[in-house]
């Protein structure tokens, strides 16, 4: 067993090519100029620029927060490069015109968007949005969405074709005071993905963005706002990759969505970006604000996350529960091996009547590393009869990793209904024997076991993402039990 | 100096107070120097404080303060505090230990209970090896205070191989007539293969004033040896009481603790059990029943440092008025301590609309064959248990308190000394009236 451990703990991160695409960099370092920079490569109007400002000048004031069981080099953020985009970054009207080192970028991370352009017409067709560093390269599928009135595209050209939305609630759910990345972020964000469904609308695709970190030196900061009008639905899926460097960089996002009445937002995350080498040298600093708020009543929103990669996570997805009858997700499994460190979980903020929050989370840690779910579930006094159940399941793969659940619940309502369930344990081996027998090799029945011990989240996930989620499960685990 | 020390903090006042008074205090005055400088460096954490979130201590430390402490205590005026009628009692009286209140005739061979400062000099060996070396004054800032401040409190030997049967009961009375801070202090050791029960309970007689009791107790249950450790918590509504139990636990040893809080402006309980060796075993029970505008706040740590312990808590609490109760579990599973099984379990309800609970059950692991599980409920009274009891024939009210006594029996029932748990049950049957 022992090999197959060795042997599958080698396995290289398969994403960590470098392309050599021509990008347009700011110089490196944050001030008032840097941001006046990007604001101004990006062409925004005033107001944007001064809530950059603001945001910034509220940042210098603020710490960085030290209370996650995380433990790391502290950033230098002067020494990033706040604004790198692939050059050429004029609009372009078809793919013929996409940078052919981009594309080829595109194929080997298994992205296809001309073969998605020849299956046009098939039922189960995803819409994509591609952002390369910081900057959103292509939008699939515009109009076919545009006909039914959905705006998706890409948060610089949110900004310029539909300000009154993005000035309504850009901020509204996340205010750049909340913490020291989200300040960071509003300062210098320079793109992302906008989406906004009109009243009754259900969305006849899944909509999904892809995230990779190019260029070196660089940070990634993008922006999502997704707001989902009265009856509608939507499913969005991210995915990120980033190439292998030495250096740890610094992905510092903001996710904001907005739910009105009877509407249902599904956010769906396989986050995998490098997560350094098997010394813990390198990775991606993930440190990613997001947030939805059920704003009237009877809407769900519904986060899902599978987190494999990344040096270090941490990453709270929220929902604020705030009309009557609404419904709060969150699904996740975070897989660490090696020397990667998350400290993961959810909010649950419980405001209006009969509210709802279901939360299920299995950690799964190897190597040395360390897997921590901290999570609150807050009852206001408002809530009557909120209704929580948290189950947090962590899964120890060797004797030199640590799981960690620290669960905050504070319950000011007496007719809320909470429970929360825990427990840490390791692959039974009485399991593993009876693959063994049947003719399972060591190998295959740990993944049986790990993908039966995450299929309450797997099975959230839509179904292409589903199949890459328990691929990657594999991969990133694969015979790792000591 | 009058008018300066008025308008300064209770910080700057506590650090005026050591700097008078050390050099009456007894035993080491280097670390009593180290332990003010501790606690100087923390400071008296607010609530950006992890550990003290849900605690206002500000609250705790509102308003004027005196340090001296006065014996005024009568025999008759303690006598009913002596529940237990078979057992041997000791009085501390605002901290300090009194030796005429207490009845200790006819101890066992083997069996010194006496005061601390006697201790130090008397049992000056034992004292060393055990006083403070378990209580870390780096890791909260009320432990410091309370070993740079302590002038008394308690010390209890149990030589190897004595079992002694009857139980200790030792009852801390606060009796102030001003607003008072004291620092009780006890160091209690259980040696191989000893057997012991002790009880303490903190009540308040006779008192005008606010009293804030920060009280430090050390326990070492040696090898073989088991210790039933209870606490009764029943102080009034000037009793602010700010409680620190530090266990170590060596070889086989089996501990039990069980924490009753029925009563108090604002109770914290800080609770830490400290597996050093293997085959451990370590219970904890708590019960918490709060009302009015009471806070109540159990932290407890449970840490698991060599393989093959058992460690299992349950805590429990009924919240009604306006009160606040928290609970704060971890357990710390080191990397050695394989084949541990540690589970916790912590269950509330909430009976009126104003109460509030936090509660936050940690694991933290560090080890891969260990059978680790929490779990926390919180809801209110069950309405169809409610509906079938009124079915039939028994009253709302009744109905309510049955429901509630049931729910307290499972951490009740635990208790092995009958006169206490007929006490307990009293009290808990008191309030619910």
């Amino acid at each position: 067993m022992n090999e197959v451990l060795e042997q599958k703990l080698s396995t290289e991160y398969k994403y960590g090519f470098v392309t050599d695409i021509d990008a347009d960099n700011a110089p490196k370092g944050l001030n008032e100029d840097i941001i006046r920079f990007i604001s101004a490569k990006k062409n925004e109007p005033e107001w944007m620029l001064d809530y950059r400002l603001t945001a910034f000048r509220h940042w210098i004031t603020m710490e960085e927060p030290k209370w996650a069981h995380v433990s790391y080099q502290k950033p230098d953020f002067q020494d990033i490069i706040y604004y790198s985009a692939p050059k050429p970054k004029a609009v372009l009207n078809s793919l013929d015109e996409v940078d052919p080192e981009l594309l080829k970028t595109f194929q080997k991370l298994g992205i296809s968007i001309l073969e998605q352009e020849r299956l046009t017409g098939v039922e189960n067709r995803i819409a994509l949005d591609i952002i390369v560093d910081s900057v959103s390269v292509s939008t699939t599928y515009k109009k076919t969405l545009a006909e039914k009135g959905i705006i998706f595209c890409s948060f610089g050209e949110a900004i310029q074709e539909h300000p009154e939305l993005v000035q309504k609630y850009m901020s509204s759910v996340i205010p750049y005071t909340d913490n020291f990345y989200a300040a960071l972020n509003s300062a210098v964000f320079t793109d992302g993905t906008f989406c906004y469904v009109p009243k009754g609308v259900r969305c006849p695709m899944e909509l999904s963005t892809y995230f990779r970190i190019e260029a070196a030196g660089t940070g990634q900061f993008e922006r999502t706002l997704i707001i989902a009008d009265e009856d509608s639905y939507v499913s969005y899926l991210e995915g990120c990759t980033a190439p292998m460097r030495d250096e740890n960089q610094l992905h510092a996002a903001v996710v904001e969505l907005v739910a009105h009445k009877n509407a249902q937002i599904k956010y769906s995350t396989v986050q995998n970006w490098y997560p350094g080498d098997k010394d813990g040298k390198g990775g991606i600093f993930n440190f990613v604000t997001k947030r939805g708020i059920c704003l009237e009543e009877n809407s769900k929103i519904s986060w899902t996350q599978v987190e494999t990669g990344s040096a270090i996570t941490w990453k709270y997805p929220s929902v604020i529960l705030k009309g009557d009858n609404s419904i709060g997700e969150f699904y996740s499994v975070a897989l660490t091996n090696n020397y990667q460190q998350a400290d993961t979980g959810t909010k649950m903020i419980h405001i209006g009547k009969n509210t709802k929050s279901t939360i299920i989370s299995k950690g799964i840690s190897a190597g040395y590393s360390n897997n921590s779910y901290r999570g609150l579930v807050r009852i206001g006094k408002g809530a009557e009869n909120a209704r929580n159940f948290s189950q947090c399941d962590s899964l120890l793969m060797t004797d030199q990793c640590g799981a960690h659940t620290f669960p905050y619940i504070e319950i000011k309502n007496n007719t809320a209904i909470v429970e929360h369930e825990a427990t840490t344990s390791k692959i039974g081996e009485d399991q593993l024997f009876y693959c063994k027998q049947r003719g399972i090799d060591t190998e295959k029945a740990i993944g049986l076991i790990v993908n039966g011990y995450c299929k309450d989240v797997l099975s959230q996930l839509p179904m292409e993402f589903a199949v890459e989620a328990q691929k990657l499960l594999e991969v990133s685990l694969e015979g790792s039990v000591g | 100096m009058e008018t300066a020390i008025k308008t300064s903090t209770i910080k700057d006042k506590l650090i005026f107070e050591f700097e008078t008074s050390k050099l009456f205090l007894f035993g080491d005055t280097q670390l009593r120097d180290q332990a003010m400088e501790s606690f100087y460096k923390q400071g008296i954490p607010d609530r950006k404080h992890e550990e003290y979130k849900y605690t206002p201590i500000a609250l705790m430390l509102k308003g004027e303060f005196d340090f001296s402490t006065s014996k005024n205590c009568s025999d008759e005026q303690i006598e009913p505090l002596k529940f237990l009628k078979e057992a041997y009692n000791v009085i501390i009286e605002n901290g300090i230990f009194v030796e005429g209140l207490s009845n200790l005739e006819n101890l066992p061979k083997g069996v010194t209970i006496c005061s601390l400062v006697n201790a130090a000099t008397s049992n000056s060996a034992l004292f060393e090896k055990h006083y403070a070396q378990y209580a870390d004054i780096k890791t909260d800032p009320f432990i410091a205070l309370n070993t740079a401040m302590t002038k008394d409190g308690v010390f209890i030997h149990i030589a190897k191989n004595v079992i002694i049967e009857k139980p200790i009961h030792v009852i801390h009375i606060s009796t102030a007539s001003k607003s008072t801070i004291i620092h009780p202090r006890n160091l209690i050791v259980v040696d191989e293969n000893a057997q012991a029960k002790i009880i303490e309970s903190f009540e308040t007689v006779d008192s005008k004033a606010k009293t804030f009791s920060n009280a430090v107790t050390e326990i070492v249950v040696d090898k073989h040896a088991i210790l039933d450790h209870y606490k009764i918590q029943d102080e009034n509504e000037l009793g602010y009481l700010m409680n620190t139990t530090q266990v170590i636990q060596k070889k086989q040893s089996v501990f039990s603790t069980h924490t009753f809080t029925v009563s108090g402006a604002l109770v914290r309980n800080n609770l830490t059990l400290v597996l050093d060796d293997e085959h451990i075993e370590s219970h904890l029970n708590g019960l918490y029943i709060t009302a009015g505008n009471q806070v109540v706040d159990n932290h407890t740590v449970v840490d698991h440092r060599k393989p093959n312990c058992n460690s299992n808590e349950l805590y429990k609490g009924i919240i009604d008025g306006k009160s606040t109760a928290t609970f704060n579990g971890k357990i710390f599973v080191r990397k050695d301590a394989q084949k541990t099984n540690a589970f916790q379990s912590n269950k509330n309800i909430l009976l009126s609309e104003d109460g509030t609970i936090n509660t936050k059950p940690q694991l933290e692991i560090y080890a891969d064959d260990v059978k680790c599980s929490h779990g926390t409920s919180t809801g209110k009274l069950d309405q169809e248990k409610i509906f079938y009891l009124q079915a039939r024939g028994i009253g709302l009210t009744n109905a309510k308190k049955l429901l509630m006594h049931a729910f307290a029996s499972e951490v009740v029932n635990t208790l092995k000394i009958e006169a206490l748990r007929d006490y307990i049950e009293g009290k808990i049957a008191k309030t619910f009236e």
